[in-house]
């Protein structure tokens, strides 16, 4: 559930006014008064319970698990640190991690893409804009299981059709998901593919947030495009962009389904492509290794948290707020 | 002035150009799926490739469905898609407009409270939620899919920005007619947030559609399924027959496109205003 | 993850076509009198048809009893089985195999059958020794099998002779076989000799074995015996030398497509096999099968499935009657008829053997008597999800097959400890 509300894209796009007032609106005279306050409880308890049941005592039940050796039929042992020992020993943990950060380096490039995308379709007196973002989102919307098998047949060693469309440029066929060297990047692919038209909207909608005359000055000065989108649109953007970036990051390093469907466990390039959730996976549901699943668990939100904060840290070198 | 206008024309077929080759790419995946369904598994796997099938085969279709019980999966990923969407609408909209708009004592705690919610990565739940599933006896059931996801930390942030930009005198009149906080909450401020409403409703019936990991978890049982789950077991079963396996995956995914080609500006709109996944 | 191959083969080739019908009358009459009504979790649905004949053999002989067929498919037949075991759900009676055994026996959820066995006296003596041997453990036996599987040489005798190479018989060893894949690889007309896939059932665990390793000794892992490495070698020295295609290029399509579709003239695969092989036309007319070549010894690997009670059911006595009476003749020669697998009771095999007089069926059997169990520890499966990664690349023609060999062997050791804990 990492999640982030894109109010910069929001507020781009001016649907969202921010409060006038510091205090809330309702009642903001007034004390609470019992009634009111009342009612509050009853409209947030149906979430809350919700919460606390699958949410935030499951939080405080995995950080238990991790100092547990599970039985395969029920019945456990508290083992303190030996799970994380484990998972700190492990060789394919870090594989997985590492693999996971490439993806998340490659889902990055999901950015640029994007922003040129939304560029292009930003032109002026430009038609048909609705027709190319409705296509260009579609694989958005799409299954990402249907998605991992029918990009599995392009990229089919012996029949695929991407091998063929190469071979006519005399390339030789290649195994690409089976290929070890380039496996990841294949499966990386496929997630970009996925994701352009999903960054596409929040920059179409930041883009639109800019005002218009300031394109009109540059005009008047005698900027031409190429230069008015690097001087206006993309240091405009950039609170648009970092929202993305952070998004990106986080659902890269959640990467599971497209690796789940695409890698037979046969595959030689399964050790060089699995991810941390992947693994979890593996230790939590296949192996029966629960303790040690929940140990990863950590180590990935970890992961996700430093990065983020590293984003964060890193945005004030780059990122202009108007 | 002229001039102008050629060098906007021309720049303009450049830009079509561009973009429709980058539409292409983003297309032609979904075209193969269909052309390699309707051909023979003969017919697929021979090289060079044909293009069209030689024959339309329909019959990949209907073993997609003798080989599992494929309708009830679709049934069951709707129920968990219906199941998750009306939740999260009820219970993140009664929440959202509880701190968006009323005082209470505690607010700010439990806001933070939600707020860390937000920040935990699924992965991280997965276990207890199950074994909560398991000891409350729902494996293997409608509403394991979609129980803990009716409840969302992102949805509620969402839908709270949206009362706080509601104007405080609607509720004040409201108040002063002697109308109770729930009326004033569902028969005013309600229907007020109605586009932020379609938005949330269609991004979590999509997420709901396409989540893979925790129905894979908790409902083994073929007959209990979502499809997305028992897209992998098709897998499992048909690896390389490529035909059942595109009828099988465009059957899974287009219920999706469909709601979203019908629905498309509120999927622009909760996509625009918010960033999900999971 | 999900296709874990210990026969899994055969039901990628069996749509579910016949459906998941499990005799309504059955349960039907089941509410009526007094009767008991047993459970039988199984995955295979080409099977179900036979299974359920000899139920109703039995409930012919035991009218007070009624037997439920619970259909769970493969991919997912083992996480339900766990959970449902937990839950306390779980079928009175279902199919186990190596992998799993020991998990289930050492944690106490199956029920033991010696005393059972002794009683009765179950013709446990008719099942090969070592097939019964997988489902014994810590001297106790668990489970009875019911069918059995050993690797053979499949070849294609059209490539053979297009290369004028001598078929192979029971006399070949290792030698003749890369001769052979050295004559009969065709680049021009992308013609394999053999098929090295990194498969541990049909490929690996033979060559291991043939070599004179092993896999699992004493709670050890073998791979870091020279011998065991030399097995290993056998496949990853065809690769390297061109007369294999790499890993890499067989993950997609596996090598059994590779035969079937003659791009490769001899593969290494299961008997179980063989009805599937039979249904490709060009494979029945010029297929051909034989024992496998002798290495330092004459090895091959069986498996079986076998048939187990679980410790929580309720409805033992009945439970354990019908799993007597599968472990018999005559529930063997339903089995046989059927022609799906091939039934683990001494001289049931006949039936089997004639429905497909092309191939010469009966090396399976023959290799009997030097056939070495599969490999299983108390959690396999973590081992053998480590075999797949480490093995991948030299079996891809890219890394040392002995260093990725000892790798696998400190790994798997460090699972096995684990184990014990």
């Amino acid at each position: 559930m990492a999640v982030f509300p894109s109010t910069a894209a929001a507020e781009a796009e001016g649907r969202i006014r921010r409060p006038r007032t510091k205090a809330g609106p309702g009642g903001a005279t007034r004390g609470p008064n019992s009634r009111t306050q009342k009612a509050a409880y009853l409209f947030i308890a149906p979430i809350g319970l919700g919460f606390l049941l699958f949410y935030i005592w499951p939080m405080f039940q995995t950080f238990g698990y991790s100092f547990t050796s599970f039985g395969p039929f029920g019945g456990n042992s508290w083992i303190g640190g030996d799970n994380y020992a484990r998972v700190l020993q492990d060789v394919t943990v870090w594989r997985a991690v590492g693999n996971t950060l490439l993806y998340g380096a490659i889902g990055l490039v999901t950015l640029p893409l994007s922003i040129a995308v939304a560029a292009l379709l930003n032109r002026r007196g430009l038609r048909g804009v609705s027709v190319y973002r409705a296509l260009y989102f579609i694989p958005f919307v799409t299954l990402p299981v249907a998605v991992g098998l029918v990009w599995n047949w392009l990229y089919n060693g012996n029949f695929g059709l991407l091998n063929e469309v190469l071979s006519w440029f005399g390339m030789s066929r290649h195994y690409w998901v089976s290929d070890p060297s380039s496996a990841l990047w294949a499966i990386g692919l496929v997630s970009v593919w996925q994701s352009i038209g999903y960054y596409l909207i929040i920059f179409i909608a930041g883009i639109k947030g800019i005002p218009q005359d300031y394109y009109e000055a540059a005009e008047l000065d005698g900027a031409g495009p190429v230069r008015r989108f690097f001087t206006i649109t993309l240091p405009l953007l950039s609170p648009s962009i970092f929202f993305a970036a952070i998004i990106c990051v986080i659902n890269s390093l959640q990467m599971f389904d497209l690796i789940y469907v695409m890698m037979a466990p046969t595959n030689p390039a399964l050790g060089s492509t699995q991810s941390v959730v992947s693994l979890f996976y593996q230790w939590a549901f296949q192996q029966n290794n629960q303790g040690a699943a929940a140990a990863l668990a950590f180590v990935l939100m970890l992961l996700t948290a430093s990065l983020t904060y590293l984003q964060f840290r890193l945005q004030k070198r780059w990122v202009h707020y108007a | 002035m002229r001039d102008r206008l050629r060098r906007v024309d021309g720049g303009s077929v450049a830009t079509h150009v561009i973009l429709s080759l980058g539409a292409l790419v983003m297309v032609f995946p979904f075209l193969w799926q269909l052309l390699t369904a309707l051909k023979t598994l003969g017919e697929a796997v021979h090289v060079p490739t044909t293009f069209l099938p030689e024959k339309w085969n329909w019959s990949s279709f209907e073993e997609v469905f003798t080989a599992l019980p494929y309708g009830k999966m679709l049934g069951n990923s709707v129920i968990n898609t219906v199941g998750r969407t009306v939740g999260q609408l009820v219970f993140c909209s009664l929440a959202a407009y509880a701190f968006a708009r009323m005082r209470f004592r505690g607010k700010n705690v439990l806001f933070a409270l939600f707020l860390s919610v937000l920040l935990v990565p699924s992965s991280l739940l997965v276990l207890p939620q199950y074994d909560i599933i398991q000891r409350l006896g729902l494996l293997n059931s409608a509403p394991a899919l979609f129980l803990p996801g009716m409840f969302s930390a992102f949805g509620t942030f969402m839908l709270r920005q949206f009362f706080l930009s509601l104007p405080r005198e609607l509720e004040e009149a409201a108040r002063i007619d002697g109308a109770g906080p729930f009326r004033i909450f569902w028969s005013i401020m309600l229907p007020l947030i109605r586009p932020a409403l379609a938005a949330l409703a269609v991004i979590t019936a999509m997420w709901s559609w396409n989540d893979l990991l925790w129905p894979l978890v908790v409902n083994t049982d073929p007959a209990k399924m979502p499809i997305s789950a028992g897209l992998t077991s098709l897998e499992g079963q048909f690896e390389t027959n490529y035909p059942v396996m595109m009828a099988g995956s465009l059957i899974a995914s287009l219920p999706m496109i469909l709601l979203y080609l019908f629905l498309q500006r509120h999927f622009v709109q909760g996509i625009a205003q918010s960033g999900t996944k999971g | 993850m999900r296709r874990r191959t210990l026969l899994a083969g055969a039901l990628a080739a069996t749509p579910l076509a016949a459906g998941c019908s499990t005799g309504g009358e059955a349960s039907g009459t089941a509410e009526a009198g007094g009767r008991t009504t047993l459970t039988y979790g199984m995955w295979d649905v080409a099977q179900a048809p036979g299974m359920q004949q000899i139920i109703k053999a039995f409930e012919r002989e035991n009218p007070d009893v009624s037997v439920e067929i619970q259909l769970t498919p493969w991919n997912t037949y083992w996480t339900t089985l766990r959970t449902s075991m937990r839950g306390g759900t779980a079928p009175d009676v279902f199919w186990m195999n190596a992998v799993n055994i020991q998990l289930y026996a050492a944690n106490g959820v199956l029920e033991p059958l010696g005393e059972h066995i002794e009683r009765d006296r179950t013709p446990v003596g008719k099942h090969p020794k070592a097939l019964v041997d997988i489902y014994a453990y810590d001297g106790e036996q668990y489970g009875l099998p019911k069918d059995f599987d050993t690797i053979g040489l499949w070849y294609n005798k059209e490539l053979f002779d297009k290369a004028g190479v001598k078929y192979p018989d029971s006399s070949w060893t290792w030698d003749d076989l890369r001769d052979a894949a050295r004559e009969l690889t065709n680049p021009k007309a992308r013609v394999y000799g053999i098929t090295a896939e990194m498969d541990r059932q049909s490929k690996f665990y033979p060559t291991v074995f043939g070599a004179g390793g092993y896999v699992l000794r004493d709670g050890r892992s073998g791979f870091a015996d020279e011998r065991s490495i030399e097995g290993l070698r056998f496949w990853t020295d065809l690769v390297d030398r061109g007369w294999s295609p790499p890993q890499s290029a067989m993950a997609e399509v596996r090598s059994r497509n590779l035969y079937l579709s003659e791009q490769t003239a001899m593969n290494y695969d299961l008997s179980a096999m063989a009805s599937f092989m039979y249904g490709t036309p060009a494979i029945k007319d010029h297929g051909g099968v034989t024992v496998l070549p002798k290495g330092r010894e004459r090895a091959t690997v069986i498996h079986g499935l076998a048939n187990v009670i679980s410790a929580k059911s309720r409805k033992k006595k009945a439970a354990w009657k019908f799993v007597d009476f599968m472990a018999r003749r005559p529930a063997a020669e339903i089995q046989a008829k059927g022609g799906v697998t091939i039934s683990s009771y001494e001289d049931t095999q006949d039936a089997w053997l004639k429905s497909m007089p092309e191939f010469d069926l009966r090396n399976f059997i023959d290799m009997l008597d030097y056939a070495v169990p599969y490999p299983s520890s108390r959690n396999t499966a973590v081992w053998e999800d480590l075999e797949y990664l480490l093995l991948g690349a030299p079996f891809s023609g890219k890394g040392n097959i002995e260093d990725a060999a000892r790798t696998l062997a400190k790994q798997m050791d460090r699972a096995l400890d684990e184990e014990d804990k």
